[in-house]
């Protein structure tokens, strides 16, 4: 690191279980993210942030005035770009010590192998549960963590996937569920998004215990985290193999 | 026996609000249907109409997940069941 990350970073390296050594341990990681919205927004900026060294930022759309009030990394002026460049502009302005890599592309069975190749972990970003699946499956086929959140409303969960190990999102499967469009206000994101930072945080720096076998469940509107306990499936169809 | 039936925030809408409903029954199965006995609008949010559990409804027992054969899970006085809903949004 050079004295100006040293400087920038000081607060955390400050943090006993950090240090420098947990700081360098992040600047050599390489962190894929599916989706540039409302979770993806405060992934990604708590990353760069924190000097994750190099994030891949996945997402086919453009930005909508009905995103701004929770996809925070995306501006009024934005309005009509692509995300991946509205948030890569604004992420390399943050931090430009990070390299900030955009794929605008839909993530699909024929390219999410190939995507996530050379990377240490998946952040799942998105706003559907069949790339959920997809990228959960990707992630016990390649053996890297997968870093679940989603949201509804005031409503979120967070889990940690590390396959073979703990139960993965395919574990509690019980067959698909219609799409619909959801609501959602930003400070919701905002929170399991940063807990889904937290735990790529403590994972790549390799401190803490994670959220792993448990499920996270948060209630906004009555302001309750529910820790929910999971367990692997011997039959699950992504990970029982594992 | 009593067993209390923590209710999604999207369920509470057929309890007036409240959060906890306390139902008989000697397994997961049983609470929910004497549940469902109690506001019978909400059984289409909790059940297929295979009798089977809607997709995207989650079921815990005591904290713990009841999956798969939730239905099946005795349970004894005391006991926590969570109905809980899957998220998918982002």
């Amino acid at each position: 690191m050079t004295a100006e990350e040293i400087q920038r970073y000081s607060r955390q390296i400050m943090i006993p279980q950090m240090g420098e050594e947990g700081q360098e341990k992040l600047k050599r990681a390489r962190v894929f993210i599916a989706g540039a919205g409302g979770l993806g927004s405060p992934v990604s900026i708590y990353l760069a942030a924190a000097g994750v060294g190099h994030l891949r930022l996945v997402d086919q759309d453009t930005v909508d005035l009905t995103n701004l009030n929770r996809q925070v990394v995306h501006w009024t002026a934005d309005v009509g770009r692509r995300k991946v460049e509205s948030a890569q502009e604004k992420l390399s302005r943050l931090n430009p010590h990070v390299t900030i890599e955009t794929w605008s592309v839909t993530i699909s069975e024929e390219n999410a192998s190939e995507l996530v190749e050379g990377f240490d972990l998946i952040v799942d970003a998105m706003d559907n549960l069949p790339t959920r699946y997809l990228l959960n499956q990707t992630a016990c086929a390649r053996g890297i963590p997968f870093f679940h959140g989603a949201v509804n409303g005031f409503e979120g969960r967070a889990m940690t996937v590390i396959p073979g190990k703990t139960a993965c999102l395919r574990c509690l499967y019980r067959g698909p569920v219609p799409e619909s469009k959801f609501p959602v206000i930003g400070v919701t994101p905002a929170v399991i998004g940063c807990i889904q930072a937290t735990e790529v945080i403590k994972y790549l720096a390799g401190i803490g215990d994670l959220l792993a076998n448990r499920l996270l469940a948060y209630d906004g509107l009555n302001m309750k985290f529910t820790q929910f306990k999971v367990q692997r499936n011997p039959q699950c169809e992504h990970c029982a193999h594992l | 026996m009593a067993v209390k039936v923590n209710l999604h925030l999207t369920l509470r809408q057929y309890t007036n609000g409240q959060e906890t409903i306390e139902v008989d029954g000697k397994t997961v199965g049983e609470c929910l249907k004497n549940l469902v006995k109690k506001y019978p609008a909400m059984e289409s949010s909790i059940f297929a109409k295979n009798g089977k559990l809607a997709n995207v409804v989650e079921i815990y027992l005591n904290l713990q997940s009841a999956y798969p054969n939730e239905l099946a899970r005795p349970v004894k006085d005391g006991d926590e069941i969570h109905v809980t809903m899957m998220l998918a949004g982002g």
